[in-house]
């Protein structure tokens, strides 16, 4: 994330959060919080237990950013942001947090009077992660039409291209699924097994080499040593080098919810 | 073959409650800014370092980028880091640490240090690799925090013990690992213990004596690596004095060891000129010093306080005031002084008062104003640093003092004001937690410690990754006095100046002889001549040549970049 980017972000999460913008120069931003972020992000839960119960005059912080130290005046104070600061990604959790679940309907604006029927999705975004001693992650987006079950890639970028609205339009209706949620999302969990399954696991099978070399030398290590005896330590070693090498994959969902789309949609 | 694949439902459950609900539902803005989160928090390859990315203010060196890709793509994340002194382990440390947290390989983290550095390096991993990491005060933190920086000493014992056991950490960084040489110690067996997923242990001098210490280093990082205990010491001599005498066994060490050398690490480092300023005494300083001198013939010094004269006679090459300072304290330690006594005193006190001028401090404002430029005095005497400030000033220089014993913000203010306002520093000390002063490249050494560590660490303060100057090293000596001597020794014979920061370190600690300065007091306390003294001087000199030679056989062994003949 370049220096641009992470100050674009900011005033987008904070505006969305409905905070407003004080002031914003090249490389700095200042931002008064509400009380909802106030409580999401400064952690000061006794002020506002107290504030509660005294019933005083709540007053949020304001918060500045620099996102540019060379291009911000020298007299503004406030906290440096870059792509490794804490702060940065205590919002980039929020972020998340914030919004794990959503529920849109396609504004679709057709005005010939005709009620137009909305079919339901299930949109997934995924993180699947491959880890042994190693790790890289993949990012996929899926939907899943919950009426005839097709599932398409890519689906984030398709709800780009669209009009969504949290509330269903004029003129609209929505059809009833016939695959219930939960098994939308298992039939999503089994389709990505299934590629995974499906894909080169060169990287798994040298990770088990790489484990089993070093548990050779382990058992090399001990073999004087009477099975009974060995103890602990034996065993704890054995233990460590199976969390170090032990390949694996875990899928987590980043988010994802109900889309009403029409049929042109996707 | 088969993987096991994981499939997180917490998400799915709450989608489920949502919908039984009816909301609330998140908006669909931050909804689009979470995957663009997601999509630049991804890292895609197995390979190459992230941390770097997230360490802007941070500019790692080559060769610390280069230990942090290996140990994490060619050794697994279990790795001796034994760079020379003076070439950032702990950066590659924390690199390496930060590199796991980014990837989310580590979650928690055990760093054992030494009890002197706990904060230390608390501090550097959350201002420089931005780990929130909390130096172990009470026993609850191992629980409540997940990086944690405690002594050793510390963390073997109970309480702390049996919580840290109950602790699944993701890596333990164990700092100074030599001291884990011997497998019979409790702390061998304490860390052998701990169960290492991935594992660093660092240190600067790994091999020193016997190729059993490095058996022990190894196998604790990796039992089995060097086979075990009777198959390695059948194979290879016990008492062994280097890796040198099998190729193999070198191949093995090093393929769980890094060892870079000043070197190899392509670093142009900046020369260093020595210069020895002869002082002449005055006639009154002279008389003082010579003064102190014949106590040594007379009968209630010789026998209770050859250390007391010893200090005198230095103290009088330095200043006047730090002469006083010790009678005035020495007259005082005894509960009903004989007349004798006093009368000594007395006398001694007499010929400090008869002293005008300090021929040194006159040399020193002499050099400072020719050098013109920010200049460090070194000096063992808090007496000679308040008098050399006051002469300073008589004479239109600006200086701050600077002492070991100063709070950390006081010598960080210290350090700013000589960088920004004054032309001279006057410290005291230079070790412990010491303070960076690469803006500076003058030093006189007023006087001289007789403990050579502590004149290296004066040297590093100023001679470091980071200078770019050359170093211009004064040391004042006074002719025929015992200052000339130890000069001459440090200088001369052990080509003290001439080294690289760390390799005494390094050199003495291959002798085991314990404290070099309690060789100087017996030199120069109690040799009886001038002939005895040569022949002990030429002594010390020769079993510390005799160690470098050792040291210099094995400068191959471990050779970690490094071409081996």
């Amino acid at each position: 994330m370049q220096q641009q980017e992470i100050q674009r972000f900011l005033k987008n999460y904070f505006q969305a959060n409905g905070c407003e913008i004080i002031e914003e120069e090249k490389g700095y931003m200042t931002v008064q919080l509400t009380i909802e972020l106030d409580k999401e992000l400064m952690n000061r839960p006794f002020y506002w237990h107290y504030l509660e119960k005294t019933g005083g005059v709540p007053n949020p912080m304001k918060l500045t950013f620099i996102t540019n130290q060379e291009a911000a005046p020298e007299h503004i104070k406030g906290e440096v942001i870059h792509f490794g600061s804490p702060r940065l990604h205590q919002i980039f959790q929020s972020t998340k947090n914030l919004a794990a679940y959503i529920r849109l309907y396609e504004n679709h604006r057709f005005t010939s009077g005709q009620q137009v029927p909305l079919k339901p999705w299930l949109g997934l975004n995924v993180r699947i992660s491959y880890q042994c001693d190693r790790k890289r992650d993949v990012f996929k987006s899926l939907g899943l039409q919950l009426i005839n079950g097709q599932i398409v890639e890519n689906f984030h970028d398709r709800l780009l291209n669209l009009q969504l609205t949290p509330k269903i339009p004029d003129y609209s209706f929505t059809l009833s699924p016939l695959i219930m949620p939960k098994s939308g999302v298992s039939r999503i969990k089994n389709q990505l097994v299934r590629e995974i399954e499906q894909e080169d696991d060169n990287w798994a099978v040298e990770a088990r080499e790489r484990w089993n070399k070093d548990l050779q030398l382990l058992e090399h290590f001990y073999e004087e040593i009477e099975v009974d005896e060995k103890g602990e330590t034996y065993e704890n070693e054995k233990k460590a080098l199976q969390d170090q090498y032990e390949p694996n994959v875990k899928i987590s969902i980043v988010n994802g919810g109900l889309f009403y789309l029409t049929d042109r949609a996707v | 073959m088969t993987v096991e694949i994981q499939f997180d439902t917490s998400w799915a459950d709450g989608f489920f409650q949502k919908i039984e609900d009816d909301g609330p539902w998140g908006n669909w803005d931050l909804y689009k800014l979470a995957i663009e989160v997601e999509k630049h928090t991804v890292i895609d390859d197995f390979e190459g370092l992230q941390a770097p990315k997230h360490l802007p203010q941070l500019t790692p060196l080559p060769h610390q980028l280069e230990v942090a890709k290996r140990v994490v793509e060619d050794m697994n994340g279990k790795a001796i880091l034994a760079d020379e002194v003076g070439l950032g382990k702990t950066i590659e440390a924390g690199l390496i640490l930060k590199e796991y947290m980014i990837r989310g390989l580590v979650k928690k983290a055990l760093i054992l240090v030494p009890a002197s550095l706990v904060t230390q390096w608390a501090n550097e991993l959350t201002s420089k690799f931005y780990i929130p990491a909390v130096a172990q005060k009470k026993s609850y933190v191992w629980e409540q925090y997940d990086v944690v920086v405690s002594s050793i000493d510390t963390a073997k014992r109970n309480p702390h013990r049996d919580i840290i056991f109950q602790q699944d950490y993701d890596l333990i960084i164990i700092d100074e690992a030599h001291k884990l040489k011997n497998n019979k110690t409790k702390n061998y067996e304490f860390v052998q213990s701990l169960k290492k997923k991935f594992c660093l242990l660092l240190t600067a001098t790994p091999i020193q004596n016997r190729i059993s210490e490095i058996f022990n280093l190894v196998s604790l990082l990796k039992p089995g690596h060097l086979g075990n205990e009777s198959a390695f010491y059948e194979k290879y001599k016990r008492d062994s004095r280097s890796l040198d005498d099998n190729e193999h066994l070198k191949q093995l060490v090093n393929k769980v060891m890094i060892r870079n050398r000043r070197a190899d690490t392509g670093i142009e480092w900046t020369d260093r000129h020595v210069e020895t300023i002869p002082i002449e005494f005055s006639q009154e300083e002279q008389q003082l010093y010579d003064a102190i001198s014949e106590l040594r013939s007379e009968d209630n010094w010789m026998a209770t306080s050859a250390f007391s004269i010893m200090t005198l006679q230095r103290e009088a090459c330095s200043s006047r005031e730090a002469v006083f300072v010790t009678l005035k304290n020495m007259l005082a330690k005894q509960e009903s002084p004989s007349p004798a006594y006093e009368q000594q005193i007395q006398t001694l006190a007499e010929k400090v008062q008869a002293i005008q001028r300090n021929s040194k401090a006159e040399k020193a404002l002499e050099l400072i104003r020719n050098i013109d430029d920010k200049v460090i005095i070194f000096t063992e005497y808090r007496a000679t640093q308040m008098y050399l400030q006051w002469f300073l000033k008589q004479n239109g220089i600006t200086s701050v003092p600077f002492r070991g014993g100063f709070k950390r913000g006081k010598k960080d203010w210290m350090r700013e004001l000589f960088q920004k306002h004054a032309q001279v520093l006057i410290a005291t000390e230079a070790g412990g937690e010491g303070i960076n002063l690469q803006f500076c490249h003058h030093i006189i050494n007023f006087d001289l410690p007789w403990n050579p560590m502590r004149l290296e660490q004066r040297i590093g303060r100023v001679h470091r990754l980071g200078q770019e100057k050359d170093v211009h090293i004064y040391n004042f000596a006074t002719k025929g006095t015992v200052e000339e001597h130890v000069l001459k020794l440090l200088h001369e014979k052990i080509s003290l100046f001439e080294k690289v920061v760390g390799e005494l370190d390094d050199i003495l600690s291959k002798l085991e002889f314990g404290n070099f300065e309690d060789y100087l007091i017996d030199i120069f306390g109690h040799s009886t001549s001038e002939g005895e003294m040569k022949i002990k001087m030429d002594n010390l000199a020769s079993m510390i040549q005799f160690a470098e030679e050792m040291k210099g056989s094995e400068t191959n062994a471990a050779a970690g970049n490094s071409t081996v003949s």
